[in-house]
């Protein structure tokens, strides 16, 4: 029987992960925002997305591949932990934020709340 | 500090800084809109031939190109924007060895490229030396 604790097997496992700020860029358009995040390397399940007090914080790590029986020559890629937080102004609406990743990028959109959407008024003749 | 000491000592810089681009160690992993026109990248080798591992988020597999010209790999693509502008990306390198270019192997996944290509077996042949 093995009384070695299964965190303490976890921990020899654990990469010395390099803390990035992904790049990231925010459109906006008539009814929405988006929010387009660099996520190279990461797959969707390694994503964590929260919001708390209207600030949205990304957390991702990547996976490399290890080729085994080569050496690694050039190494500019690290074994990241990609970190962002956003502070969402008071007119998203949160409830309707969708995410979404396509060929490595996380893709938010963040929707206006309907009072601030540009909308049209009528007007009649007296 | 470590990526330009990389410079001194690294044979799979030369091209780049050829190209014209010389503190191009020092500062492209620091500035991100540089690193954006030239993907970072792992190179692997061994004897059997070289894995190479590029970032290369939000490129379409379609609009990448990967090709080895004797002992020249390039990886060169189109992004789109954000804004819907595109932009272009190349990067070269210099192999110390001859490559199987038409036996390159490329997969992308979640914006990041794996190429594996095989090394050209080195032809050996005996020259005889004639009498005069």
């Amino acid at each position: 029987m093995s009384l070695t604790k299964k965190s303490d097997q976890q921990d020899v496992q654990k990469v010395d992960r390099v803390e990035l700020t992904p790049a990231s860029r925010v459109v906006e358009c008539e009814n929405a925002y988006t929010l387009t995040v660099e996520l190279p390397g990461v797959s969707e399940k390694e994503i964590e997305l929260t919001l708390e007090n209207r600030v949205l914080s990304i957390t991702a790590e990547n996976t490399l591949e290890v080729f085994k029986d080569y050496t690694l020559v050039l190494h500019e890629l690290p074994e990241a932990r990609y970190r962002a937080a956003f502070d969402l102004p008071d007119h998203v609406d949160t409830a309707g934020i969708k995410a979404a990743t396509k060929n490595g990028l996380l893709v938010l959109t963040l929707p206006k709340r309907e009072e601030v959407k540009p909308r049209r008024i009528a007007v009649k003749a007296g | 500090m470590r990526a330009y000491l990389n410079t001194i000592n690294n044979p799979w810089r030369v091209f780049d800084e050829v190209m014209g681009d010389f503190p191009f160690d020092l500062f492209d992993i620091a500035l991100r809109t540089r690193a954006r026109r030239y993907p970072r990248v792992n190179v692997w080798e061994s004897e059997d031939g070289l894995a190479v591992q590029a970032e290369v988020a939000g490129v379409e597999p379609d609009k990448l190109d990967v090709a080895v010209d004797a002992n020249i790999l390039t990886i060169k693509g189109e992004r789109e924007q954000a804004d819907g502008s595109r932009a272009e990306f190349q990067r070269s390198f210099n192999l110390p060895f001859e490559l199987e270019n038409d036996k390159i192997k490329a997969t992308i996944k979640n914006g990041l490229l794996t190429v594996k290509i095989p090394r050209k077996p080195i032809e050996k042949r005996k020259i005889a030396i004639e009498k005069l």
